[in-house]
């Protein structure tokens, strides 16, 4: 125990670096490596010190006869703290349906209501910051980088408000808008509207990054992934599909549903890491899908249903899933993404009849919808008790760390890896400065002039090709990326011989001797087969004899 | 809790890089004063604020940094060119020059207790021109430098001549036998006290034990050495500036080969000295720029150059490591930042914290594309680039004929010769 206090934690083999590098940035790439591992410690020890990650603060059932979902709102209410059960409240307001939306510090809330209705508000305090009757029909609403900011979708145009009602601008190149979304490291704000255009603007500019024509008419629902900022989109005829920005194309198109999606949530929580995503059709059904294995659905289920309305749903941040159908709220715990099997169970529920659910959104941090929360949050991430000093100092920073929209891409960790080992390509070789030409061999020297035979080369193995695996790959993204097989008699490698009588024949490198070798060592294995056969009555006729 | 944690991180170093070159302004001031090119500067040892400076038409100045002014003049300190001064203490200065003569000089009374006063007109020393002594030799002197415990110095010339303060003929010559050759410059270990080493212009590199009296080790280069500096932190490491354009760190316990050679002058190093901490080291050369290198790092080193700085025959560290000084052929001498994007003055707590964080990011994301691009590319006078891209093509035409050779003799006869084997030509005992 003493001994093995004192010794220096050696790091474990797998974690250094040692293919054949140069020495220095082998040994500045192992320290950078030491240097993460340690503070990843660190960071984990800081993490059971606080007591995060474990308890999620749900309710537990004491015995199996004690159900969660029996406990009501008034129970609770009775039960947890002060503060806690303020945040219990109910507006009822006239001109909705509403939508709703939270700011990412969840302390403000901005609903816009179809008949025109729109308000901004700090719900915990009840300060309110705006209230507007803009009397045209209202589609969806959102906030911005923060409180400051309100972007509407409005009848015809998508507006923007600032905190106290003002109107900014008009966004007119966003047309028949039905939803919004906001990427917030990005500074993207999202629309897609009835004409099933998706467009991206860029708020901290003002311009349009792009625009893409999905193809399958009129879209209303939309969710980003908070983890890599792709965009899921659930169309009419029962398909989603996954956009980025710099791909025209879907990176992910898959038919979820039969009939119209309804409902999109992709789970928000840090431990999953945007892995999973439910769907709701207009077929009445729930589909939770691993984002990572598009086979089929985890886990797919068909809520009952109170009224003619639509399933809504939403993934809390601490991975419970919200499912709305018609006249009330069903809660799932975290559990549903790893057991597998049809109707998961409840965790809460709490009925609205009469009053059609529409909108429906986890307040951060604090799920409200459940009473769990997080208790340890990051405050330079999203602070909710935030003064307006600390507001414009983060929008300056969070501006000074917009990330571009080309890194937008459906594996997020791509940033910071080792680039994949390239092969002499043409556009290497031709970098100024540094004639790399000189430094080829003779192969890539041809490859890179365009005059390589390609056949001799993949039969000879005089180039070893290396095999870049490609992680995720998803069976739609592979178009012509896969070789022909071609149909040749292998083994009596002419090419290679080819290659050796062209060869003048007092050069001698390694690629020389690394064929000849070859050759041979096929010869002696072609002798090798025929000695071991087994006799045969039409050995008389060979030449060998 | 944190989504794109990485790619934040990212824009967060591109965004570092990008400030880090947006304030790098290493030039601080010009001091004016000689009417020749400025041949050698010294510091003074204890002393942040004191330098001396001599120049090629036979003056020495002594300046105050931080008041940009002179301390004290001597304009016709030696005839013609000064090439050579140290400080023997804190109050006399040693010169020598092509004149055959070691003059030593009283500048006590130009400085104040702590080294860094105020010259007053009245304060000015009654004999301020006259030496205190003349020591005369027989040929023109090349470089000298000052024991740094005992009352010795050493000059170079067609020998090494060892001289006590207190006579007025060297106590010792210190040669390698069979030498004929003329030694540019000399320098004593700064721990190993009895420890010399000096540069030829046999291309040769000798080490001296001035115990011993004799010359222990010699060796010839490709190319010969111009300077050389003792590490002040690691005693057996000392530096070269070599004519052939490079660097070379050497271990006196095994003088094979350089353990480190550092490239990227355009043309032959005039000069070197090592940083206090011994971390890093300065450089200036007949390209017009003046390098400052980090010790064990051959590529990466920063250049300052500006349009009116002619060869950099001189250069030096001041005693706190931050800033730099270079003594150029157009008779001003420069203050530099050693870092180029220091800020200067008082810096709170919050702010080093940022500059620390932005560094360290600087540091970790340099292998990204966009990062390094910006951490590597620098915009220099079109003269530099344009010879250091004709240099890099005849250097890749050497290559590639080598490669060729090697290709059409028989297998394994020649081997190719690692670049820092090629450094020593011979080493003798």
């Amino acid at each position: 125990m003493g001994a093995s206090s004192t010794t220096p934690k050696v790091p474990p083999p797998d974690a250094t670096i040692t293919r054949s590098i140069h020495l220095k940035l082998r040994a500045h790439l192992n320290q950078i490596a030491d240097q993460t591992k340690t503070s990843k410690g660190l960071n984990h020890d800081v993490a059971e010190l606080l007591m995060t990650g474990g308890d999620i603060g749900l309710m537990e059932a004491e015995d199996e006869m004690e159900k969660t979902w029996k406990v009501d709102q008034d129970q609770i209410v009775r039960s947890v703290g002060i503060d806690a059960a303020a945040q219990r409240r109910e507006w009822k307001l006239d001109g909705g349906p509403y939508r709703s939306r939270y700011t990412r510090n969840g302390r403000h809330l901005a609903i816009a209501g179809k008949h025109g209705h729109v308000a901004a508000f700090d719900w915990r305090v009840g300060t309110l910051h705006m209230e507007l009757q803009l009397r045209e029909t209202l589609r969806d609403i959102t906030f911005l980088q923060d409180q400051s900011h309100i972007a509407v979708a409005q009848r015809r145009h998508v507006f923007i408000y600032d905190q106290s009602g003002v109107e900014l601008h008009r966004l007119s190149s966003h047309v028949d808008v039905n939803r919004l979304e906001y990427l917030p490291y990005h500074w993207l704000l999202v629309s897609i509207g009835n004409a099933g255009y998706l467009k991206y603007t860029d708020t901290s500019t003002g311009t349009l990054v792009t625009e893409q024509r999905t193809k399958l008419g009129a879209c209303n629902t939309i969710a980003q992934n908070i983890h890599n900022a792709v965009i899921y989109l659930g169309h009419q005829n029962g398909t989603v599909t996954l956009r980025t920005p710099n791909l025209p194309t879907p990176a992910v198109t898959l038919l979820a549903h039969l009939g119209p999606v309804t409902s999109i949530s992709v789970d928000p929580s840090s431990g999953s890491g945007g892995r999973y995503m439910a769907t709701g059709g207009a077929d009445g059904k729930v589909k939770v899908w691993d984002c990572r294995n598009w086979k089929g659905c985890v886990r797919e289920w068909v809520p009952r249903s109170q009224g003619g309305v639509g399933i809504e749903l939403e993934w809390s941040q601490k991975g419970i899933l919200g499912v709305s159908s018609g006249g009330g709220v069903n809660c799932t715990p975290p559990t549903i993404r790893n057991e597998h099997s049809g109707q998961p169970p409840v965790y809460m529920t709490h009925a609205i009849p009469h009053r059609p659910l529409t909108s429906l959104r986890f307040c951060p941090f604090t799920d409200v919808l459940t009473i769990a929360g997080e208790p340890n949050f990051d405050s330079s991430e999203a602070d909710p008790f935030e003064n307006s000093k600390a507001r414009r100092e983060r929008e300056v920073r969070a501006l000074l760390d917009k990330i571009q929209p080309d890194l937008i891409a459906l594996t997020d960790n791509f940033v910071g890896k080792l680039a994949p080992q390239k092969s002499a390509l043409p556009e290497e070789v031709m970098t100024e400065g540094v004639p790399m030409y000189s430094r080829l061999s003779r192969v890539d020297r041809l490859k890179a002039s365009r005059k390589a035979d390609e056949d001799a080369e993949v039969e000879g193995g005089v180039e070893v090709e290396v095999e870049v695996e490609v992680e995720g790959k998803a069976p739609l993204t592979s178009a012509g990326g896969e070789k022909k097989e071609k149909l040749k008699q292998r083994g009596k490698g002419k090419s290679l011989k080819r290659y050796l009588r062209k060869k003048r024949k007092n050069v001698i490198d390694p690629s020389i001797i690394a064929i000849r070798a070859k050759i041979a060592a096929q010869k002696q294995s072609r002798k090798e087969a025929t000695t071991d056969r087994a006799p045969s009555a039409l050995d008389r006729f060979s030449k060998s004899r | 809790m944190h989504p794109f944690a990485k790619a934040r991180e990212r824009v967060r170093a591109l965004n570092a890089a990008k400030i880090e070159r947006m304030f790098a302004k290493p030039f601080l001031a010009s001091l004016e004063g000689h009417i020749d090119g400025v041949n050698v500067v010294v510091r003074k040892a204890h002393s942040l604020a004191v330098v001396a400076s001599a120049s090629a038409d036979g003056e020495i100045i002594i300046h105050d940094l931080p008041q940009r002014k002179h301390l004290l003049r001597l304009p016709t300190a030696h005839k013609r060119s000064v090439t050579g001064i140290c400080f023997a203490d804190s109050d006399r200065l040693l010169s020598c020059g092509v004149d055959q003569t070691v003059k030593m000089w009283d500048v006590r009374t130009s400085l104040d207790e702590d080294g860094s006063g105020d010259l007053g007109e009245n304060s000015l020393p009654a004999d301020g021109s006259k030496p205190l002594t003349v020591f005369h030799g027989k040929t023109a002197f090349n470089a000298i430098d000052h024991h740094r415990e005992s009352s010795l110095f050493a000059t170079a010339s067609n020998c090494v001549h060892i001289w006590d303060e207190t006579k007025s003929s060297p106590v010792m010559n210190l040669n390698f036998p069979t030498s004929t050759e003329t030694i540019t410059a000399l320098k004593f270990n700064l721990s190993e006290t009895s420890v010399l080493a000096s540069t030829g212009s046999d291309r040769t590199f000798t080490l001296y034990d001035v115990r011993t009296g004799k010359a222990e080790r010699r060796l010839v280069f490709q190319m010969r050495a111009n300077a050389l500096a003792w590490s002040p932190t690691l005693p057996t490491s000392i530096l070269l500036a070599s004519e052939d354009h490079n660097l070379y760190t050497f271990d006196v316990r095994s003088l094979t080969s350089p353990t480190q050679i550092y490239k990227g002058h355009v043309a032959a190093v005039m000069s070197c000295d090592w940083s206090p901490t011994g971390t890093e080291f300065v450089s200036g050369g007949w390209d017009r720029t003046l390098r400052i290198w980090n010790e064990g790092d051959g590529r990466g080193s920063e250049a300052y150059h500006t349009k009116r700085m002619q060869r950099v025959f001189s250069t030096i560290y001041t005693g706190d490591a931050r800033f730099v000084l270079s003594g150029s052929d157009d008779g001003n001498l420069r203050l530099w930042k050693a870092h180029a994007s220091e800020k200067l003055g008082i810096i709170g707590g919050r702010e080093r914290a940022a500059r620390e964080y932005r560094t360290k990011l600087r540091e970790k994301w340099k292998y990204d594309p966009e990062v390094g691009k910006i951490e590597r590319r620098r915009h220099m006078p079109k003269s530099i680039y344009n010879t250091s891209k004709l240099k890099q093509t005849m250097l890749d035409a050497q290559r590639v004929k080598e490669e060729r050779r090697r290709k059409h003799s028989r297998a394994g006869e020649t081997k190719p010769k690692a670049e820092r084997r090629k450094v020593v030509v011979a080493e003798q005992t």
